[in-house]
């Protein structure tokens, strides 16, 4: 029986092939060349069959098919299945809105910070760490604009990702505004 | 690759395979040292950096450490999106980096006075950098940390907090009261937290004010933290629970695994730990409702039948939700129930049925099995016809799933037939007609094997000869028109076996002769060998008909066929039985490994190979070891690994089989290469599980394997201690056992001891003592054991010991020994256990009452390991509200004779009584076993 936090053993990202795009191993740490097999025969088990949870090699195994995607959990025999399953739904929920509702390989590996980040803020050193998808969404930040080229001056202007933000909502809320005035 | 190529392309092409390493680790360097920084193209950086890293690519420790330097200047830059990927890669580089510690300042520096997006991410990169030493200079800022109002800020604290616990557990522990108070407390987020995502903009409706997973983590810890105290962690239990603090559901589950932990301590709690159990069962999260169940499956024993169904409700509700995850995990629980008390879900049948055609696999396999069983239970309570009607509907269904699924599918469903079939003998029927329809429909190779396996092994195992002829007529017509040799070879061998002890033997040589004339040479040659078993079996007119079949066969084309004809021909002339039929067989894997050992040294190849060496198993014996491992897997099993490569499944279970024989044949070895041993003649038998006699988590544990010899005139006892020290800073001098036994006939005859016993080394001390033998009713015995040892004091972390110390002597009781009937008896299969209770002409019989043992359950479990011995015909098996059990055991005793035992069991009052009667071939055998108790 576990008593512990520790409640996920790793979770992956394989693509359509098997081939891992995202692998963290929370436990323990078997030689790559074995991991390498065991998420082939994984991937064997699970492709194109979009049964969400199955018991293999002594390992409780819950998975998303997505495209050409594939994430899987996984985690203790014992583990509470239910639990496990809806930390899964809500990552790949949180996912999918940070990806602009792409989940696909291209996507994860243009952005593959954001799905770092995602990942990171779930699951600490396989403890659960939040499981509501918009408060992880909530958590990782965008990658820094592309406005900000390196020649203008920046010192007064405040181009960071909130400061922008504030300037968005600003101009809706005025665009409203303008529109209620006019009808 | 560039960063330019990194954003857009095909994701099958060059773009999509991973980014060279060097090239990347350069460029890190480059523009990571830069001035200014470009924090997006950082940012890019570090995120392939991060993808080298999950895709399992490794940088060497120094590669890593400058990597690690570089990126610790991007912390100039402001950026905070940025510096959360940093903190990302930092904790990922801190297990392969040196001199982590560098960056403790800057990280220290955001937890203080950062920007609230990355300061969670700082918190728990922190906990990675820090070392023994240094944690307690960052106690403080993990103590505000932990207190902070910020939900998230407060769970990072407290998780890394939980992740240092193997390092500093007393600094962390002074965060106890804290941690506590977290539990109880309200932390939102702050009112900005969603609008750093434009997806939810400024909007604020349907988010979260928070998740209390604070909670979760709080009591995560707060356990770690306690967990010595059972009296603070009842309380904490129980003063969540009244007023309702826990509000996340992951911390519910937490409570409830708390509670299940407590019980299994302590299991007098259950009248008070109970209702809350209970009262989770009605949670609005699967989640918790199904844990709760769990829980009180597990300790179903303790809860009664009333109460029981409450469990079985939620379950029922359970199977019917939409998500598959949660059926899944309903099932499961219900399949567990089903093995010990099949009766209790009789109700959630109907469910059941709808779930043989779930989509997921999984849940349908379980459903069948389970089915399988409450039939079963069904049939033995009800009028027969109720239950064989249920029978009746659920192979329907099964024949109609068996069309629509795959065959890989098929196989797990025969192969869970087979088990309850050996289970639950009495519905055999049915199902043999279910297995045998099923062959004669199209399928590959793969799965006729199966079936024929399954087919194979209820002929073994099915104590019913009607049934058994059953089953063979099938596979004769099964034969009759059957495109695979090698299963047709596999069953004119059986055929051979098994078919000159039936009723009517010339049945089959029939249907032998047709392959004699219909089919290839080497299905010819395989009914020839088939043949001759008949014919020396069964003797008289059979013999002179099949001579004449021979005899005919003596012209084949087929040379192979030919000179086996000769052969048996001549066999059966002389009456050479014992050429013809195997009546025993090698122990394969021993061979193996003898074979093995005797090629591997040149020096071995002066003598030749000793073929004695190697055990011979009797047919008997090995269909024993069989069917005993059939049941531990049926046992074990309550999870139905779904396609589960059978090939490699059956090589295991095969490796299972020998695994008590090689045990016992290292045993053997390691004694014989003790001079001391070496005129004891062969081992006769060991005790293989080693027995502890002290607690595991003692400073010296000690573990004791009991080695008889007794073939030889003076029989003598090895007693084999293992004694392990736990103990860092003592080295233990002459350890030895003072053993005293309470038996003037046992002798102490020498001990070799053990000089010396480093810190964490594992010695053995071997105590040997003339016994009495068979012939001598009193064999029973009890030690009493004392350790007995120097001690000598470790100086200096080499593990040196003051030379001029010398030590001062001490002893070290020990639990006792007892010498116990099953030291010398086997367990043995036989299908019919009346019968061979009949034959065995020595009776003993007495009756006992079984203090300490409160359920029929354990006092089953108390005769099988106490006699080790095998529970035939499933009694060992019972009805969960029963009162009285009858108890079959057979065996064989290391003098070869066999010992079958029968016990009536019945629960009055609380107490177990027991009536034994023991019979068998030795009238010594029976008395020393009724001695005995």
């Amino acid at each position: 029986m576990n008593v512990s936090l520790y409640t996920i053993n790793s979770f992956l990202i394989l693509d359509h092939e098997g081939k891992r795009l995202f692998a963290k191993y929370y436990q323990q740490a078997e030689p790559i060349q074995k991991q390498f097999e065991n998420e082939l025969k994984i991937f064997n088990k699970v492709n194109k069959l979009n049964q969400d949870i199955l018991i293999y090699q002594n390992k409780l195994i819950v998975y998303k098919q997505i495209n050409d995607v594939i994430i899987i959990i996984i985690s203790n025999l014992d583990e509470n299945e239910s639990l496990v399953y809806s930390l899964l739904s809500n990552v790949s929920e949180s996912l999918t809105i940070l990806l602009d509702n792409t989940i696909d390989k291209l996507t994860i590996l243009q952005k593959f910070d954001i799905v770092s980040l995602c990942i990171d803020e779930a699951i600490d050193d396989g403890i659960i760490l939040e499981m509501d998808s918009s408060v992880l969404v909530s958590r990782v930040t965008n990658p820094p604009s592309n406005v900000m080229a390196q020649d203008i001056n920046l010192n007064k202007i405040d181009l960071s990702e909130k400061g922008l933000f504030n300037a968005l909502s600003f101009a809706s809320k005025k665009i409203g505004e303008r529109l209620q005035q006019g009808l | 690759m560039s960063t330019s190529s990194y954003k857009k392309g095909d994701p099958y092409s060059h773009s999509a395979s991973l980014p060279d390493k060097m090239t990347v680790f350069q460029e890190c360097l480059q523009q990571f040292n830069a001035s200014p920084v470009n924090a997006k193209k950082c940012r890019q950086l570090l995120s392939q950096l991060l993808r080298l890293i999950y895709s399992g690519e490794s940088f060497p420790s120094q590669e890593s450490t400058t990597l690690f330097f570089s990126i610790s200047k991007l912390f100039q830059h402001k950026d905070v999106s940025l510096r959360q990927l940093v903190y990302l890669t930092i904790k990922e580089l801190s297990s392969t980096s040196q001199d982590i510690l560098m960056v403790t300042s800057s990280i220290m520096k955001d937890i203080q006075s950062g920007d609230l997006i990355y300061k969670p991410n700082a918190i728990r990169t922190l906990s990675k950098v820090l070392d023994p030493t240094t944690v307690s200079a960052s106690e403080r800022l993990f103590k505000n940390s932990l207190v902070d109002k910020n939900p998230i800020i407060s769970s990072a604290a407290l998780v890394s907090s939980y992740n240092l616990l193997p390092i500093a557990k007393d600094v962390v522990k002074r965060f106890t009261n804290e941690t506590s108070e977290t539990i109880d407390s309200y932390k939102k987020f702050p009112s900005d937290q969603f609008q750093l995502h434009e997806y939810y903009g400024s909007s604020t409706t349907n988010l979260p004010s928070t998740t209390f997973m604070y909670q979760y983590h709080a009591l995560g810890l707060v356990y770690e933290l306690r967990n010595h105290d059972k009296m603070s962690l009842k309380k904490l239990i129980t003063s969540l629970t009244d007023h309702q603090a826990l509000k996340n559901s992951l911390a519910v589950i937490q409570l409830i695994r708390f509670i299940h932990k407590i019980l299994i301590d302590d299991e007098s709690l259950i009248g008070q730990l109970f209702p809350i159990l209970l009262s989770f069962l009605k949670h609005k999260s699967d989640s918790v409702e199904l844990e709760s169940c769990k829980v009180i499956i597990s300790l179903q024993h303790l809860v009664n039948k009333y109460e029981f169904a409450n469990v079985i409700n939620c379950l029922q509700k359970l199977l019917n939700v939409p998500r598959t995850a949660t059926r899944f995990a309903a099932i499961r629980l219900v399949n567990k129930i089903s093995i010990k008390h099949p009766k209790e879900i009789l109700t959630v049948n109907e469910e059941l049925e709808n779930l043989i055609n779930d989509p997921n696999r999984s849940i349908s396999t379980l459903a069948i099995t389970t089915l399988l069983k409450t039939i079963g239970s069904g049939t033995i309570e009800s009028e027969s016809s109720i239950g064989g009607e249920s029978v009746d509907r659920l192979i329907n269904k099964m024949t109609s799933l068996m069309d629509e699924i795959t065959e890989d599918f098929k196989i797990v469903i025969i192969e869970a037939i087979e088990n309850l079939a050996i289970k639950f003998q009495s519905k055999h029927k049915k199902l043999v007609k279910f297995l045998t329809d099923l062959l004669r429909d199209d399928g590959s190779l793969e799965l006729k094997t199966s079936i024929i396996d399954t087919l194979f092994d209820l002929i073994k195992f099915l104590k019913n000869d009607e049934s058994k002829q059953l089953i063979l007529m099938n596979l004769c017509e099964f034969i009759e028109d059957c495109e695979y040799t090698e299963l047709s070879i596999r069953i004119l061998h059986l055929l051979g076996d098994e078919g000159p002890k039936t009723s009517n033997p010339s049945y089959y040589i029939r249907h032998i002769y047709n392959r004699l004339v219909l089919e290839n040479s080497i299905v010819r040659s395989s009914a020839v060998i088939s043949l001759s078993k008949f014919a020396i079996i069964c003797g008289g007119d059979v013999k002179t008909n099949i001579e004449i079949l021979l005899n005919r066969c003596l012209n084949d084309i087929d040379d192979e066929v030919r000179d086996r004809a000769t052969l048996s021909l001549k066999f059966i002339k002389n009456n050479e039985k014992r050429l013809i039929i195997n009546e025993s067989k090698f122990d394969l894997n021993i061979l193996e490994n003898k074979l093995i050992h005797y090629l591997n040294d040149e020096s071995n190849f002066e003598s030749k190979f000793d073929i004695n060496e190697v055990p011979l198993l009797t047919m008997e014996e090995l269909n024993s070891k069989e069917i005993e491992n059939k049941l531990n897997n049926l046992d074990k099993n309550d999870d139905v690994e779904i396609e589960s490569n059978h090939k490699s499944h059956q090589i295991e279970e095969s490796n299972e089989i020998s695994n008590e024989l090689l045990k016992q044949q290292e045993f053997s070895s390691e004694l014989s290469s003790i001079p001391e041993f070496s005129g004891y003649g062969k081992l006769s038998k060991s005790t293989l599980k080693p027995i502890y006699l002290t607690d595991k988590e003692n400073e010296f544990v000690v573990t004791v394997n009991k080695h008889y010899f007794m073939e030889s005139d003076d029989a003598k006892l090895v007693l084999q201690f293992n004694i392990t020290n736990t103990l860092n800073h003592l080295i233990l001098q002459n350890v030895s056992l003072i053993c005293q036994p309470d038996n003037s006939l046992y002798e102490e005859d020498f001990i070799l001891s053990i000089d010396e016993l480093k810190p964490q080394e594992t010695g053995i001390v071997y105590v040997v003592f003339n016994m009495p033998n068979i012939d001598d009713i009193e064999l029973f015995n009890n030690f009493n054991n004392t350790l007995s040892y120097v001690n000598r004091e470790i100086i200096d972390d080499n593990g040196n010991i003051d030379e001029s110390d010398e030590g001062w002597s001490d002893e070290y009781p020990i639990e006792d020994l007892e010498i116990l009937p099953g030291d010398f008896i086997h367990p043995i299969y036989n299908s019919n256990f009346t019968e061979i209770f009949d034959q065995l002409s020595f009776e003993q019989s007495t009756v006992v009452n079984l203090p300490g043992v409160k359920s029929l359950d354990n006092a089953v479990t108390h005769f099988k390991d106490l006699f080790n011995m095998m529970p035939l015909e499933g009694s060992q098996d019972l009805d969960s509200d029963a009162n009285s059990h009858i108890l079959k055991l057979f065996g064989k005793d290391i003098w070869n004779n066999k010992v079958a035992i029968q016990v009536r069991l019945a629960l009055t009052g609380g107490k177990v009584a027991a009536k034994l009667s023991i019979k068998s071939d030795s009238d010594n055998v029976a008395k020393f076993i009724v001695e005995s108790i």
